[in-house]
């Protein structure tokens, strides 16, 4: 193999690993702070990208603007997503919680199949089929602003847990409930927050992959799986843990894909996590509930 | 009459109206009902020994349950295996690979397990699909013919006749149901209970939950692989739509409508639930908003299921002050 080849594979790599790494991110960082493990995460970011596709093609509201909207609009669906289904089971069981996520996630996937049949849509924009030539390699535009938005989305939120009062406040939540109610802090008001930036990321990831993946009821599944792979690879729980798993993820499985039949491709990920947990349970950056 | 009696009675009776489906309901469409509505009571009993008793969320079941689908569909179809040597081997398979993937995650927590169990299903369902050289990939093994057996003094049975089916599939159902029954009410059972309730209190009597728990999980896979190796054959193809979330779906509404750990709860919505949405006549994705919205309101105001429900109420009756 060439080194074009392979810069290309290697580029390829690190913009589907961020691409997991927003996904993922939102995931540890609800099941950091509340121990819930958001089964209807794909589906939120099926929405995000279905919401940025009528936007654009249908009210010819341009790439940009689309994502702004799609974000905050996430992040108000976080709001009431916890507010209407997940505070009421604080503290009531992580199996629960799951079931209720899971539930979520067959209406509104199977509600977009009946509302929309399962035909796969492209959202075009004036970007599409551009590309950033770097010597040999190149990379589509629609790519390299979801790798770049990604990262500005990651920045924001490092930046937020550990240099404001909010995200100070969530972290304590994520570290000891109890310790954090004792000294002030609203657990409630954090754990929204907390849910309300997840969504957001993945309405945000939706979006900005409207144009680069087809869009349809069913894309989130293929996503989540590795994001919860990443997740358990990067300790449950560990944010920092769970980026770096994800950009490794995706830079293996794109070098892998130079080589190896598909299958063996979609599988690393699971055999990572297998290996993962029978010599290192804890995750490889540490377990405990570490945002 | 006692009450076990009346149980025993209202058993032998269920059983006796499901045993002549063929007679008084032999129709396609009757038939094709019965022979679904016992390979889910397979799936959800299996997935209740496991949810229900232990306390563990799975969703491998439905990897089970295409496993022994794909194994037995192969080596018969492959190999000219006899059908039930292939669904046994299928069986046991899956048994190997749930104690792997149970090994693996429970060392971790039951949290790491749901999630592993999770990505199992998919996986297997992604190598039904890519590994075209071994699964034929998304067309599927189709032309699977059920068996015959030559039996002496009986003559031929030949299993592709749909009432024959339906007859495997009730009695093999009707095995499973009665082998899990034995095993949740034998000391083994009442251990897995303890470890649900309280796992550390289980473990100072000296109950080992990583055995229990394994033991719950092997046999559900085993039951469910089975049931897959049988239910292709019926099918007459087995593709990755075997994998499909959908069982999984099905399979925990029932479980949890049922109600988790209440063992004839959950055969009774098994049989309920194949049989009412299917004479509404909804769509399929309309169906499974429906499903999705129930198990929601299940978790927000019922978590125990209808059988949680009517025990609680049962309790309720016996607590009550004699001379009120």
């Amino acid at each position: 193999m060439d080194f074009a080849t392979l810069l290309q594979l290697l580029i390829n790599g690190l913009v589907l690993g961020v691409i997991y790494a927003l996904i993922a991110i939102g995931l540890a960082l609800i099941f950091g702070v509340i121990e819930i493990v958001n089964f209807a995460h794909g589906e939120l970011y099926m929405l995000g990208a279905v919401a940025a596709y009528f936007l654009t093609m249908n009210l010819g509201i341009g790439f940009w603007a689309s994502i702004a909207l799609v974000t905050i609009g996430a992040f108000g669906v976080g709001i009431v997503l916890y507010e209407l289904l997940l505070a009421p089971l604080a503290g009531q069981g992580f199996e629960r919680s799951i079931l209720l996520t899971l539930g979520l996630s067959m209406v509104l996937q199977n509600g977009a199949m009946f509302l929309l049949t399962s035909t796969p849509r492209l959202e075009t924009t004036p970007y599409s089929y551009r590309f950033l030539v770097l010597g040999d390699a190149r990379v589509p535009l629609l790519r390299l602003f979801a790798l770049i938005l990604a990262l500005v989305a990651f920045g924001a939120v490092y930046v937020t847990l550990h240099h404001t009062r909010t995200g100070k406040a969530m972290r304590g939540v994520a570290q000891n409930r109890a310790a954090a109610l004792m000294v002030g802090i609203d657990p409630r008001a954090a754990a929204r927050l907390a849910v309300a930036i997840g969504v957001g990321l993945s309405g945000l990831a939706g979006a900005a992959l409207a144009p680069v993946y087809s869009v349809h009821p069913v894309m989130g599944f293929a996503f989540v799986f590795k994001a919860f792979a990443v997740i358990i690879i990067g300790g449950l729980g560990n944010i920092l843990g769970a980026a770096i798993s994800a950009v490794s993820l995706g830079i293996v499985e794109s070098i892998a894909g130079g080589f190896l039949p598909p299958a063996f491709v979609d599988a690393i990920a699971f055999i990572a996590m297998i290996l993962i947990l029978l010599l290192r349970p804890q995750g490889l950056f540490g377990r405990g509930v570490r945002v | 009459m006692s009450a076990r009696a009346g149980h025993i009675l209202a058993g032998a009776g269920a059983l006796a109206v499901l045993a002549t489906l063929p007679l008084w309901g032999g129709t396609p469409y009757g038939l094709e009902l019965g022979i679904t509505a016992a390979t889910f009571t397979v799936l959800s009993t299996g997935l209740n020994l496991v949810y229900g008793y232990t306390g563990l969320l799975s969703f491998a079941q439905v990897a089970f349950f295409g496993i022994g689908g794909y194994t037995s569909a192969l080596l018969s179809h492959d190999a000219g295996w006899p059908v039930f040597a292939g669904a046994l081997v299928g069986g046991v398979l899956a048994l190997l690979l749930g104690l792997v993937i149970g090994y693996t995650s429970l060392r971790l927590s039951r949290h790491a397990f749901a999630i592993v169990s999770l990505s199992f299903a998919l996986l297997c369902l992604i190598i039904s699909r890519d590994w075209v050289s071994l699964t034929r990939g998304p067309m599927g093994v189709p032309g699977l013919i059920a068996p015959t057996l030559q039996l002496p003094g009986l003559g031929r049975i030949g299993f592709d006749r749909p009432a024959v089916f339906y007859w495997l599939m009730l009695s093999y159902a009707v095995l499973v149901v009665a082998a899990t029954h034995r095993l949740v009410r034998s000391r083994i059972g009442r251990a897995f209970i303890a470890i649900k309730l309280n796992q550390p209190l289980a473990e100072s009597q000296g109950i080992d939950p990583l055995r229990h728990r394994l033991l719950a999980i092997g046999v559900s896979a085993l039951t469910s692989g089975i049931a897959g190796g049988f239910y292709v054959f019926h099918l007459t193809i087995v593709d990755p739509s075997i994998f499909d979330f959908y069982y999984t779906e099905t399979m925990l509404i029932m479980v949890i409508v049922g109600g988790p750990g209440s063992f004839w709860g959950v055969v009774v919505a098994s049989l309920a639930f194949t049989a009412i949405p299917d004479m509404l006549r909804f769509s399929h994705d309309l169906r499974m908003v429906l499903y999705g919205a129930i198990l929601i309101g299940a978790m927000l105001a019922f978590p125990r299921g209808v059988g949680g429900w009517a025990a609680q109420r049962r309790l309720v009756r016996l607590r009550r002050p004699i001379l009120a």
